[in-house]
């Protein structure tokens, strides 16, 4: 399987982090400051997003049509998600979480273009977002039942009410416990998002590669790796445009049960 | 030699990575297809909590193939 590996290689550099414009590999990557190849994908998508609200928000009619009906489709699928997860407050969160799905959604329907690059691809960008979803949610928290009640809510309701033995030993434990799983939530959120849709270029590369080589070398071999090199192509490029719509919608219902959960803190 | 042994090690990370997490993910489908064929006016709800307990598990799996890449680079 000679030129497999330097294949594999230059597919890979294809998905690393590289200046945007970079052709010949001359740009130091040290550099402190500069625009890689996701940011300006990412640029793209925050682009395209913004221009599709735009249009659709301009021609606003009882009877919605074109780009506007598809926009008022998806903005009562969020609402709906928001209620759903947060109660009747949900609605005032709904701008939050449908930013998040849209532009995460746009980001990874771009990364399915050959050639381009999810936004998300990128642990910086994912990392971002999901800081600011765990600062939104604690702040939400802490707003709504205050800081000392916001606090106790770490200690479920069922050892608060234990008599005092188990309730001291007990209490501080699971404390520590779900400060440790709050940390873990933008943890998860981030890495969940960035392996996800860089894994599956990746996948969709060494299958492209299988191709090449295939075609390259003749006989039944070649024309077995071709075909299975294809048929994986085509059902992994499906997989990927389900998994693209998938992640964002977790993104966004994973945001919401955690911003519910922060509303709801003090009833459990 | 050391360099091979990484990414042996990374082979070996990711496969036990996925291992539990696809059990676990295969049973929590199971359980939400039994419970939306029991009770079909349900299956918005379930369809909902299934996706989120997917991720929550996916998450493991996810973690361990960074662990690869991390390994393996």
């Amino acid at each position: 399987m000679d030129g497999f590996s330097e294949k594999l290689a230059s597919k890979l550099h294809h998905y690393s982090v590289l200046p945007w414009n970079d052709v010949n590999g001359t740009v130091d990557p040290t550099t402190a400051l500069m625009l890689t190849n996701y940011v300006f994908f990412l640029l793209i998508a925050a682009v395209v997003t913004l221009v599709f609200f735009l249009v659709a928000a301009r021609r606003v009619a009882l009877v919605p049509r074109g780009i506007g009906n598809i926009a008022e489709a998806g903005y009562e699928f969020i609402r709906n998600l928001c209620v759903d997860n947060m109660g009747k407050e949900g609605v005032k969160m709904a701008p939050f979480i449908g930013t998040l799905f849209f532009f995460i959604l746009v980001n990874n329907v771009i990364g399915l273009i050959p050639g381009a690059l999810p936004g998300t691809g990128s642990i910086g960008v994912t990392a971002t977002w999901a800081v600011m979803v765990f600062i939104v949610y604690n702040y939400i928290g802490f707003k709504k039942n205050g800081f000392m009640g916001y606090l106790k809510s770490f200690i479920p309701s069922g050892v608060r009410e234990m008599p005092p033995l188990g309730r001291y030993t007990l209490g501080p434990f699971i404390f520590v416990l779900e400060i440790v799983g709050h940390f873990l939530r933008p943890l998860t959120l981030a890495v969940r998002l960035f392996a996800n849709m860089f894994a599956g270029g990746i996948i969709l590369g060494i299958f492209g590669i299988f191709m090449i080589l295939g075609v390259k070398s003749l006989g039944a071999l070649g024309i077995t790796m071709t075909g299975f090199g294809f048929m994986m192509l085509v059902i992994m490029y499906g997989f990927k445009v389900f998994v693209a719509f998938i992640q964002a919608y977790v993104f966004a219902i994973l945001t919401s049960v955690y911003i519910g959960g922060a509303l709801h803190a003090s009833e459990h | 030699m050391e360099g091979s042994l990484n990414v042996l090690g990374a082979g070996i990370a990711y496969g036990l990575a996925a291992f539990g997490p696809g059990l676990g993910i295969g049973i929590i489908g199971g359980k939400a297809v039994e419970a939306m064929a029991r009770q079909p006016e349900m299956a918005g709800k379930v369809q909902t909590t299934m996706f989120i307990a997917i991720a929550f598990t996916e998450a493991l799996a996810l973690l361990g193939f960074v662990l690869a890449l991390i390994l393996s680079a």
